[in-house]
């Protein structure tokens, strides 16, 4: 069984005059350790494919199954517990609380799941090490690099111990060297902890490295091929 | 965390909350200091009323306040007195001989309450002898002393040494003269009693009404203000035909003044707090407002609504709670500070010993009211925090993530 069973996905917004079809029929599975890339231009379907994926929207029609449960049909409440336990998100723009070091900003999740004092502040240590953030564990968002701060969100992603990670745009704003030094990390996550990764992306540096690719144009699927990345430059 | 994280955000924009912090401050500081003048002026009116005239307990003859006659005075009288000073929880009596009469000078006349009393006992119970601005408490050797008001020297034109002739109707229903001599001229802070009431030494009195002695009031000062009532109480069952009546019974408007003043300062109190419970919501939604993006990854990455709810108003409450103990704070140094200097209000003293109040106040606040001056603050913050809540919680993640 897939991971993640996408079934016949729709989602129209009637926001407007005209219904925008934003998903248009979208079937695809995806299967455990994937390292996969959503891709296409500026208003494919590819930020509401993901938030679909990740709970934070609902299908106008179609399924979205994951590990079994039907996303789709779960109410609101449900679908915030279910967020906490089996989805770690990524951002384009980092989303880290700024009050709070980058410690804490792991821990948060933590703490949210009801995760013991101690058990939180070792676990949220040992990922920022393993994020290679083990001298900034004391540092605010501020006084950290954009590269950083997306290290911090994949070390929050990751400290819930979800199933998946659903990064949107993770490497938009960050540099070559940070974009590079992020994708590396991912890799090497998703070889240690078998953790499956979900990009919606447009940039080349994010595709290269993906194994798999779905491509969208207006909300459709146009294209679905397993890749060999490229090696590390 | 979750606390913390609240007391964090409260300090992400400094300069914002710091305004509406001074606001809660000021407005509090305010409410507090202008409670404490209340009551202040309140307990000085009560405690000015005690130490004048009221006593704490007053035993008369059952309906002598209807019918204040010469004759109507307490049956066996000296007796009761000896017998009341040696019931418990009783620091003083002083017996008093009340006759309503006439005073007149060379110049003019007028009506009177000639008050007899032992000076020594009366000192016990009652301050006039504190209140003397001239001569002396009944220290001469002339014959029938008398201590006048101010008011009734003035009116009477009265000078110390100043002969003044006293005439009331006597036991048989006569009229009774007595020529007194003024040895002291007090002045309290009601200026009615100055001009209505003479003391003079109740041996003289005795003599010009060529009677027994009689004893018309008996004024009680109890060892503690706490046990008052039980003091009357007890007193009630011992002389049950007697009437037996604590300062609230005598002066109800004194003891409803003193009761509604802590009914008005919550409800001034509480104007205030109801005033800045906008500006508190209008800092909490431009809060929420400024941060659409974080909350909505916040409750993307899986934090309940209810949390999210919790985490605002905890902010509210912090906020709140700051500038309210920032407020209490300066209150009760500038309550501590003018409580022990008071507050000099000679220039207008004229209104207020109309109603007898001090000319000068010492501002003061029971400790109970800062317990639930707390307690206020704590609910006009939940209220302040409904709406910017009520915001937060409604957010759609995935569009509140976008939000820029």
């Amino acid at each position: 069984m897939a991971l993640i069973e996408i079934t016949n996905l729709d989602r129209i917004y009637n926001t407007s005059a005209v219904p925008v079809h934003a998903v248009r029929d979208v079937t695809c599975n995806i299967e455990k350790q994937e390292f996969m890339a959503v891709v296409g231009p500026s208003g494919s379907g590819k930020t509401t494919l993901l938030n679909i994926i990740g709970g934070l929207d609902k299908p106008t029609s179609g399924k979205v199954v994951i590990d079994g449960i039907d996303l789709s049909t779960m109410p609101q409440s449900k679908l915030v517990d279910y967020r906490l336990g089996h989805i770690g998100f990524v951002f384009q723009a980092y989303n880290l609380i700024p009050v709070f070091t980058a410690r804490e900003n792991v821990e948060f999740i933590m703490l949210l799941q009801g995760v013991n004092k101690k058990e939180r502040e070792n676990r949220a240590i040992d990922l920022l090490k393993q994020v290679g953030l083990s001298e900034r564990i004391n540092s605010r968002p501020a006084q950290l690099s954009g590269g950083e701060q997306q290290r911090v969100a994949v070390a929050r992603a990751l400290a819930s111990r979800p199933a998946f990670v659903l990064a949107d745009e993770p490497t938009a704003n960050l540099d070559t060297e940070s974009a590079e030094s992020l994708l590396d990390l991912m890799e090497e996550l998703n070889d240690k902890y078998v953790m499956t990764f979900i990009f919606s992306t447009h940039d080349a540096r994010v595709m290269r490295r993906a194994r798999r690719i779905v491509s969208l144009q207006d909300g459709k699927i146009v294209e679905d091929k397993v890749v060999t990345p490229e090696k590390k430059q | 965390m979750l606390l913390s994280l609240a007391w964090k955000n409260i300090w992400r924009n400094k300069k914002r909350s710091l305004i509406i912090i001074a606001a809660i401050t000021f407005g509090l500081w305010g409410g507090i200091f202008s409670s404490a003048i209340m009551v202040g002026m309140m307990e000085s009116m009560v405690e000015t009323a005690i130490s004048r005239d009221l006593s704490h307990i007053q035993i008369h003859k059952k309906d002598y306040d209807k019918d204040k006659d010469v004759r109507n005075f307490i049956p066996d009288g000296i007796n009761v007195l000896d017998n009341i000073r040696s019931v418990k929880g009783i620091r003083a009596a002083s017996g008093r001989t009340k006759i309503i009469g006439m005073a007149a000078s060379p110049s003019s006349s007028y009506g009177v309450e000639i008050i007899g009393i032992v000076p020594e006992d009366s000192k016990q119970v009652t301050d006039i002898y504190a209140k003397l601005i001239e001569g002396s408490y009944f220290k001469s050797d002339r014959k029938n002393p008398i201590l006048i008001g101010r008011k009734l020297a003035e009116r009477l034109n009265l000078k110390l040494r100043s002969k003044v002739v006293l005439s009331f109707q006597n036991l048989e229903g006569g009229i009774a003269y007595i020529a007194c001599r003024v040895v002291g001229i007090f002045k309290t802070n009601s200026s009615q009693f100055d001009e209505m009431n003479v003391y003079v030494a109740q041996g003289d009195m005795f003599r010009i009404l060529e009677s027994d002695p009689i004893i018309h009031e008996i004024a009680i000062r109890s060892e503690s203000v706490e046990t008052i009532d039980l003091v009357r109480d007890n007193l009630l069952i011992l002389f049950s035909n007697l009437q037996v009546e604590s300062w609230k019974d005598m002066a109800p408007e004194l003891a409803y003044l003193s009761q509604t003043t802590g009914i008005y300062m919550y409800i001034f109190v509480g104007i205030i707090l109801f005033a800045l419970l906008f500006g508190i919501t209008n800092t909490m939604l431009m809060s929420v407002v400024d941060r659409i993006r974080e909350l909505g990854v916040l409750i993307a990455i899986g934090m309940k609504k209810s949390k999210v709810f919790i985490m605002i108003v905890l902010e509210s409450v912090l906020l709140s709670l700051t500038g309210g103990f920032c407020g209490i704070g300066v209150g009760v140094l500038t309550i501590a500070y003018y409580g022990n200097n008071g507050i000099d209000l000679t220039a207008i003293s004229g209104s207020l010993e109309s109603f007898g109040a001090t000319t000068i106040l010492y501002p003061f606040l029971p400790a109970m009211m800062y317990i639930i001056l707390t307690i206020m603050i704590v609910i006009a913050a939940n209220i302040a925090a409904l709406l910017p809540a009520w915001k937060a919680t409604h957010l759609v993640p995935s569009e509140a993530i976008r939000t820029y």
